[in-house]
């Protein structure tokens, strides 16, 4: 895997590398095609684009029909224009037939919207999701994971959901990593106390939170959560387990997300405290790194609010 | 080939089922299932190319009932076609464990292309098989009945425009229009009646028949096949209720369940044995 400048050209690039391979990949583009990045790869496989125009709904509705005749589509556009607009039909068109439709939601979270303001910022994906019966939900933390998340959806049967952002992600993982089916990475462990889980673009300042941290003698290790709800959690439960306090942080509301998901395990498999760090209002405008920073996700303000709980 | 004799006294003896289906299950919608006999008769008795013993051939033609809620007659249909092999007597619709769900489900009853019921949705979905059958290079055809109440959904006019942006002469829509919705008469509650102008305005080539006379069907759906490179709807005038004297162009039957006394009356009309 190369180094890509976002995970929308990361979903190009896997996309183009699938078709080369002889899979049988279809983009379906409601007017996306350029937000996800795919001008080249609709310009060297028209066959594999299928554009169906500033309409959401019929997107999700023609990759259902696509994926009834044996064909495997993505359905790339905005998060919330599929999660929200298009809702129903992910839900009763695909994710109730069983249809193999693969989605990808850009301009995630705060980070991934940012100056497009709220109604280009989608912090309600995973809760709507998480809902609904028969989704893998695949949260990855930067551009080379999601170029890895998408391949692996195509190997998946079934509809899956990727989260994705806008090309403000700060890489993390290196050319060689994975996209780990255990749903769940330990990038530092400087001791079992505290551990904190965090998912999407945000994983590299809470990296930095822990190792400040670090510095000042906290027992504390971070693990990326890049699947939700998958069907073994086994590898959380255990981080859990040993723990004994619990943070999440996401890009994303404290509801339905990461928050809520860790908190449901932690509650059935080993009850402690479970402090979630995320959004509970509407964003707003603004550069990526000065937003992130003025909603509370800067390392020194995640620093204070995990030494504030324990 | 069964002749048009054969095909009328078919489509009356669907009827029939269709309500006793509803009578004995105690639920559904007999009007809107009545009004597309007719249709639905020509389809699966005359005009596609299926195989029951085969569902999921994959060079069949395709169907999509997107007014799902008129799923009896379907049922009935796949039924008499052969679809679930000795034929079923008790359909059990709606009955906890039953395979004819409340609206038509794909993978749960055999000959299901695509599950439906929520209205709108059916042309946008049936627009994704034709652009397949296109890209898969396979000469089927998709066939959608939607109801003219339906049309008054925003995505039913998204698939409208895509099927016509990528010329899909390999779709055939029949609207149902027969001017009743769940809460009134179309024309009075927000629907406008100039279907022909409508579809025509999206570039899509229309005909306008009497959706009860089979003859018309067979002949309008020949004439669609004929006329490449757009989309093809076929609006058919109907009754809601049809053929059952007290349901025609009643909306109380939009849902409803016959009475004992009421089934003894449908039976007579539509030639039906104890």
């Amino acid at each position: 895997v190369k180094k890509f400048s976002g995970t929308r050209e990361a979903f190009a690039a896997a996309m183009t590398d699938m078709v080369r391979e002889g899979k049988k990949n279809y983009f379906v583009s409601p007017d996306s095609v350029g937000a996800m990045r795919s001008i080249p790869f609709a310009k060297e496989f028209p066959d594999r684009y299928v554009e169906v125009g500033i309409a959401e709904q019929a997107s999700v509705n023609v990759a259902a029909g696509l994926a009834s005749c044996g064909l495997i589509p993505f359905v790339g556009t905005y998060a919330g224009f599929l999660t929200m607009r298009a809702c129903e039909q992910m839900r009763t068109f695909v994710a109730y037939p069983n249809l193999n439709v693969k989605f990808v939601g850009i301009n995630a979270g705060l980070v991934g919207g940012e100056r497009e303001g709220v109604t280009h910022q989608f912090y309600e994906d995973l809760g709507v999701l998480s809902s609904i019966p028969g989704f893998t939900i695949f949260t990855p933390a930067d551009a080379i994971q999601t170029y890895l998340a998408v391949k692996m959806a195509y190997e998946i049967e079934g509809p899956v959901y990727i989260r994705a952002g806008s090309g403000r992600e700060i890489d993390v993982y290196d050319e060689n990593s994975v996209f780990n089916k255990n749903g769940v990475t330990l990038l530092r462990n400087y001791g079992s106390d505290i551990v904190v889980f965090a998912s999407g673009f945000i994983l590299d300042r809470v990296l930095k939170a822990a190792d400040l941290l670090k510095d000042e003698n906290v027992n504390i290790s971070v693990a990326d959560v890049n699947i939700l709800h998958g069907k073994n959690p086994s590898k959380i439960i255990e981080l859990i387990t040993k723990a004994k306090v619990v943070f999440t942080v996401e890009d994303h509301n404290i509801n339905g997300g990461l928050g809520s998901y860790i908190s449901q395990l932690a509650c059935e498999h080993s009850p402690k405290n479970v402090y979630r760090i995320g959004l509970t209002t509407f964003g707003k405008s603004g550069p990526a790194k000065e937003l992130a920073d003025s909603f509370g996700y800067s390392p020194e303000q995640l620093v204070n609010k995990i030494k504030n709980k324990i | 080939m069964m002749d048009l004799n054969g095909l009328n006294e078919l489509a009356k003896h669907l009827r029939l089922e269709t309500v006793r289906m509803i009578y004995e299950g105690k639920d559904g919608h007999p009007g809107p299932a009545l009004s597309i006999a007719d249709i639905v008769t020509a389809l699966y008795f005359d005009i596609m190319n299926i195989n029951p013993q085969n569902p999921t051939w994959e060079d069949r033609d395709r169907f999509i009932l997107s007014k799902g809620h008129a799923c009896p007659i379907y049922y009935t249909a796949l039924n008499e076609k052969g679809y679930f092999g000795d034929k079923i007597s008790n359909f059990n619709l709606r009955a906890l464990g039953s395979i004819f769900q409340g609206h038509p489900v794909m993978r749960t009853t055999p000959g299901v292309d695509m599950t439906s019921g929520s209205l709108g949705n059916g042309i946008s979905i049936g627009a994704g098989m034709a652009i397949a059958g296109k890209l898969n290079k396979k000469s089927y055809n998709v066939y959608i009945i939607v109801g003219d109440g339906e049309l008054q959904e925003g995505v039913v006019w998204e698939g409208i425009n895509v099927a016509a942006a990528h010329k899909l002469d390999n779709m055939i829509v029949f609207v149902d229009d027969n001017n009743w919705q769940s809460g009134g008469a179309v024309d009075k509650t927000i629907g406008s009646r100039n279907i022909k102008e409508r579809f025509e305005s999206f570039c899509w080539d229309v005909q306008e028949i009497d959706g009860h006379d089979i003859s018309m069907i067979q002949k309008a759906v020949k004439v669609a096949k004929n006329t490449p490179g757009k989309p093809h709807a076929i609006v058919c005038k109907t009754i809601k209720g049809k053929g059952v004297d007290f349901m025609e162009n009643n909306n109380a039957w939009h849902k409803g369940v016959p009475t004992d006394a009421e089934f003894e009356s449908i039976m007579a009309q539509l030639g039906g044995r104890v």
